[in-house]
Formats: C-alpha cells, structure tokens, sequence
C-alpha cells in the first residue's frame, strides 16, 4: 500500500502547514465524537443538562470548520499543492463538512434529548438507541482512525458497517410503528425516537463518506456512489499488477 | 581489563607492526643480497626473495580478509607470527563489542518483559508528540498497534478533546481524566511528564475506573442519606414544635420536649450541611456564574450577626474596593457567612471581627479576621476536613459540626479561589480568600446612597 508521505517537500513550512491540518481536522473529529457520544448517553440517562450542553457546544464544531475552510483556502492559493497534496487537502474540505454535518445531528439528538428526558421512559430504557449509537461511534471512531493512518483497506473495512447500521435503523422504525399502533397515546415519542434513530443513521453515513475521502486520499480513487465489494476488488487488482 | 586491552591496541597499532615487518623487510633482503652475492646475479635474487615473501604476506591477508568478512570468530585462522598476533586482537574486540551487545540486548528485551506487566501504561513521544514507543497496556487501552503506529502523532489517535488540551497547554502539574466511550466503559487518567531540558515526554496511562465508581458511590450515599434522613426528621421537628408551644403540657415534661426540640433543630441543620456540600461536590464546573454584589451581600451578613443577642463587642467592615464577582450568589453567601459565623464563635464578647473586602492586581480578597481563641499549628492543615474539630467538645457546645470550612473549601474551589489561614493560639485568627481576577466583574450599577 501506498503511504501518502508528508514529509518529501523541501518547504519545510509547507510540511509543517500540511501536517497542522490534518491534526486539526482530527482534533475536529475528536470534538464531534463526544459530542456524539454525550448526546446519545444524556438521551439514554435522561439527564437535561447534558443534553443541553451538547446543543451549547455545537457553535465550537461549527467554529472548527470554518478555521479549517480558511487554511485549506490559504495553502491552495499559497502553495498550489499538486498530486498527493491536493487530494490531501480536497479530501480534508469535505471531510470537514461532513463532520460539521455530524456535529448538527449531534445537536439535534441533544435537543430531542432533552425534550425526551422530561416525558416517561419506555421500559427497554432506549437500549435500541444505545446499541445503534454505540455502532455508530465505533464507525466514526474507526473512519477517524483510518483518516489518521492514511489506511485505506481500514476504512473499508468500516465503510462496509454502514449496512448493518441502516437495518438496524430499519428495525427500530418497524419497533417504533407498532408502538404507535398499539398505543395512539405514545406516538408523540415514537416520532421523537424515530428522529433519534434517523439522525444516528445519518451520522453512519457521514461516517461512510469521511472513510470514502481517505480510499480517495490514499488511491486518488474516487469511490462514491459504488459498491464496496467492486471497489475493494479494483485496489486489489491493481495492487496485483503494480506488483508483478 | 578494557584500559588494559585497549592499551595494547595502541601499542601494536602505533609502532609494532609498522617496525618489526620493517624489520623482517630489512633482513630477508640482506639474507637473499647475501645469497645472490654468494651465487652471483644479485638482482634476481633479491627480486625472488622479495616476491616469495609479497605471496607470503598476501596469503595471510587474503586468509584475514576472508575471516572478518564472514565474521566467523569463533574458528579465527591459523596465521603464525604478526599476522596470528593481529587476528587474536580483532577476535578480541569483536568478542569484547558482541558481549556489549548482548548485555545491552537483554537489558532492553528485560525493560520491555517488565513494562509489558507494568499495571500501568506508559508511551514516549518525541518533540512534535509523536509516538517513539508504547507498552502493551497502553496498547490494548488505546487501541494502537506498535508496527502501525509508532511515528504517528499521538493527538490525531487519541482524540479526546480534554487530551488534545491538556497536551497544547503545556502544564503538565496534575493529569487528565477521559472516559472512553466504548463498550467497557473505561476512565483513563492521563500524566504527561516532561524531564527538565528534554523535548521527549513520558506519558503515564492509568486506569481509574475503580476510584472514580468508589468515588460516586460515596457521593451518592451521602446525598441519597442526608435526603432521607431528612423526611422524617421533618415530621418528629413538626410535632415537637406543636407540642412545645402546649400550654397545658405538664410541667414536667415542658423541659425534656424543649430539649428534643432543640436537637432535632441541630440534626436539621446538619442534614442542610451535608446536602449543600454534596450538592457542591455533585455539580461539575460552574455554568450559572452571575454578578454577586460583594458589599451588598458583607453588610447584610454583618447586619444580620449584629442582631445576635451575644456576640463580640465590635464587628468592623471595610470595604476598600466596590468590585463585583462572577459566581454562584448562594454559595458565596455560605462561604462569607460560614467564615464570619466562625469568627463571631470563637471571639469572646469583649472581642473584636474585622471583615475587609479589597482588590489588588492579583485579584479579590476578602478577610475576616477575629480576636478570639486562635488555632494550633498542627490543627492548620486538617482544619478543612469534614467532621474535624480542634476541640470537639467546645464547638459542640458552640453548635458546630466541624462542615464550616469544608463548604467554605468546595465553594472556593469551584470559583477558582484559594483559602489561607493565619493564626496564632490565644491571639486570633485570619481568615483570606483570594478570588483571580479573571473572576472580578466591575460594578455596572452605581451604588445609591439612601
């Protein structure tokens, strides 16, 4: 596999610039994350003021994309980056935005949150939600890591979940009708719920694009909107006969 | 033994070998001239001799070559006069490197082995933090891979926000607590020590999970007991007040219900006390500061203990400074009047309670200094605790439960504020709090006289 280096330019300056954006943007990341992780947990727990901490908290998000905009705007003016730095930093534009995008869906899961936490519970305690959040953070954690490690094959990997996600978001969507059907009287907060379920599954799939930004970032493949398994059989026959 | 060996070295290197082969030179010539002088044609002997002895000596150096190359010292070869001489040397210092070696190697595969079990984790980072090396425990709490990731900045896989903070901030006095968000549900703390001059850190990975449940645990039975403790004690206080105000209660009973009265009065307040100290210690960081009006809030504390019917003689305010803080109003007036209660406690009524609000370039400090008893040197330092007493005897009489001071540390702790105790037995005591001046906030209303 081809490691994008970071270290080959003379401009040490540029070296330093590259490698202060791609911290910042997972520094980015690692804000998203718990945000994402506080939200679901003050959903599940009921705690109100958590809950509005996450919503308090999404201008800092916000404020990180648009410092992160402005670099990648100076350095592609500055230095016109060309080959793998170009893709490094076209990649990074849109992974900012699809984390910014995370971010809202953080907020508004905290802003149901705390809209939740004042009505009754239902007796499995949002358990579905926990599960399908936590896969959802395993996912965002993974494409975060693969971004780090310019792994390709690692993000992947995790882009692959997206579909165990989406049925199990599918699930709960079946739970929460026949909620409803049973019991006009909760369809107030299975719709709440259902919006919960919706914005996790929205979140796995950023999380499938930022793991698509780093096969590009890595191979200089565009991947979207093309089924993983094709995709992973293309970088392999192409490894095949670079190699031979 | 190496200053010996290495003197030898030097001794062959500089002038043996050079002068003996000069030597041998020198005398097969004269052997060979005599030989050829001997059979005639001197010329061709000297050149016969002279070439016998070349193919000599580059055997032996193809022999030498042959043996350093392939490095096989165990079997050195078989060279006789300078030549054997020299080869013992370089299987000497071969030995002697190797046998360095393998001792270095040992202690290192001895340091990883006890690392390795080692019941905390530990990572060296370079000067821009990346990681240079990392045991097995940081390995499995972090999730990293020493062949993937040795080399990669450590804040672009350990991403938590506090982290990333903690390691920009530079300050490396106390550690960090992350909680991590998978399924194990794991507190980490993390400590970052930097040696004095290096650019490399060590950073210390600990498992707290345990401490921190423990920790909960005993904040949440205090809170939940002082909670429901108090119900019933509002039930027994409220028949006991309806009873002492009985007229036509016995007279014998009028002193023992008077009694009760007045104890679970004392067990009420002190329920209150645990439940503001737990609530203290409950509510993370401050996030409803507002503008607490100190002057405002000094006189009518002093107001209030003016109207005590024993109390010191003289209880003096001086405000030097109309400053402002931003805070909590109901925790700063149970530190103010937590202080000043103490004082007016321990001063005898021929007393005197100075209480002095003023601002300086550091901050905000408030003092509240008294006449009275005065406190042992030795008592300073657990004079904060819960439940201490210098006298335990003597501040019951008085109505304490040794919490004061404990409130009085929690609250200034979450406003960022230090406490110090001057104090001197039998001459009084001296109380300051010492507010930052990121904390002062300057009065937008003016104060009207009336």
């Amino acid at each position: 596999m081809e490691k994008a280096d970071l270290s080959h330019h003379i401009l040490s300056r540029f070296n330093a610039d590259l490698e202060r954006l791609r911290t910042s943007v997972l520094q980015m990341g690692g804000l998203v994350e718990e945000q994402l992780t506080n939200a679901v947990q003050a959903l599940v727990n009921g705690d109100t003021a958590a809950a509005e901490r996450v919503v308090g908290n999404d201008h800092r998000v916000n404020g990180m994309e648009v410092s992160i905009d402005e670099d990648c705007n100076r350095i592609l003016a500055t230095r016109s980056p060309a080959a793998s730095d170009l893709r490094l930093i076209v990649a990074v534009i849109k992974t900012i935005t699809d984390l910014e995008r995370i971010g809202d869906e953080a907020e508004k899961i905290g802003y149901i949150g705390s809209r939740l936490a004042t009505m009754e519970r239902p007796a499995d305690r949002y358990r579905e939600i926990k599960h399908l959040g936590h896969a959802v953070e395993q996912m965002l954690h993974h494409a975060l890591d693969a971004f780090a490690r310019l792994d390709a094959d690692a993000a992947l990997a995790t882009a692959k979940r997206d579909r165990m996600v989406d049925e199990e978001y599918e699930a709960i969507q079946r739970q929460c009708i026949t909620f409803m059907m049973e019991d006009p009287r909760s369809i107030r907060r299975a719709i709440d719920v259902l919006w919960v379920a919706r914005a996790i599954e929205r979140i796995g799939d950023h999380a499938k694009n930022i793991c698509e930004y780093v096969v590009y970032m890595v191979h200089g493949k565009d991947v979207r909107h093309i089924r993983i398994e094709d995709v992973e059989e293309e970088l392999k026959s192409r490894s095949r006969s670079s190699a031979s | 033994m190496s200053r010996k060996q290495s003197f030898q070295v030097q001794r062959l290197s500089r002038s043996g070998v050079a002068w003996q082969l000069f030597m041998q030179v020198a005398g097969l010539a004269a052997v060979f001239l005599l030989l050829g002088w001997v059979f005639g044609n001197m010329g061709w002997w000297l050149t016969l001799g002279l070439s016998l002895y070349l193919f000599l000596q580059l055997r032996n150096l193809w022999e030498l070559d042959r043996w350093v190359r392939f490095r096989s010292v165990l079997h050195p070869p078989d060279l006789s006069g300078h030549w054997g001489e020299l080869t013992a040397l370089i299987a000497r210092i071969y030995r002697r490197k190797q046998f360095h070696k393998q001792r270095v190697a040992n202690l290192l595969r001895e340091f990883r082995r006890l690392t390795a079990g080692m019941p905390d984790g530990a990572a060296l980072l370079g000067p821009d933090n990346e990681l240079l090396w990392f045991n097995q425990k940081v390995e499995r709490w972090l999730s990293l891979k020493r062949k993937r990731d040795v080399g990669l900045r450590i804040e672009n896989l350990v991403r938590y926000p506090a982290f990333v903070q903690y390691l920009e901030r530079g300050d490396f006095s106390h550690s960090v607590t992350v909680l991590q968000s998978d399924a194990q549900q794991r507190w980490l703390s993390m400590h970052l020590v930097q040696a004095e001059g290096s650019k490399q850190k060590l950073l210390i990975v600990r498992d707290v999970t345990h401490e921190i449940r423990i920790e909960t645990m005993r904040r949440d039975f205090v809170a939940n007991a002082s909670h429901e403790l108090r119900s019933p004690l509002t039930v027994i206080s409220g028949y006991l007040d309806a009873l002492a105000e009985d007229t036509e209660l016995e007279k014998t009973w009028q002193e023992p219900v008077r009694e009760m009265r007045r104890q679970s009065e004392r067990m009420r307040a002190l329920i209150e006390e645990l439940l503001q100290l737990s609530r203290l210690e409950n509510s993370g960081d401050m996030s409803d500061s507002q503008v607490v009006d100190v002057c405002g809030l000094l006189t009518f504390l002093r107001k209030d203990v003016l109207s005590l019917p024993v109390r010191p003689a003289e209880i003096n305010l001086q405000l030097d400074s109309d400053v402002c803080l931003l805070g909590a109003e109901t925790e700063l007036q149970s530190v103010f009047a937590n202080l000043i209660s103490n004082a007016v406690k321990y001063t005898p009524n021929e007393g005197k309670v100075m209480i002095r609000w003023w601002q300086d370039p550091d901050g905000g400090h408030l003092s509240v200094s008294d006449t009275g008893i005065g406190i042992a040197a030795e008592d300073l330092p657990r004079l904060t605790e819960r439940f201490y007493r210098v006298d335990a005897g003597r501040s019951r009489d008085l109505g304490g439960f040794g919490l004061g001071l404990a409130i009085v540390k929690h609250a200034l702790q979450r406003h960022d504020a230090t406490l110090t105790i001057e104090s001197e037995l039998g001459k009084g005591s001296t109380f300051i709090c010492h507010f930052p001046k990121e904390r002062l906030a300057a009065r937008d209303v003016p104060i009207v006289v009336t």
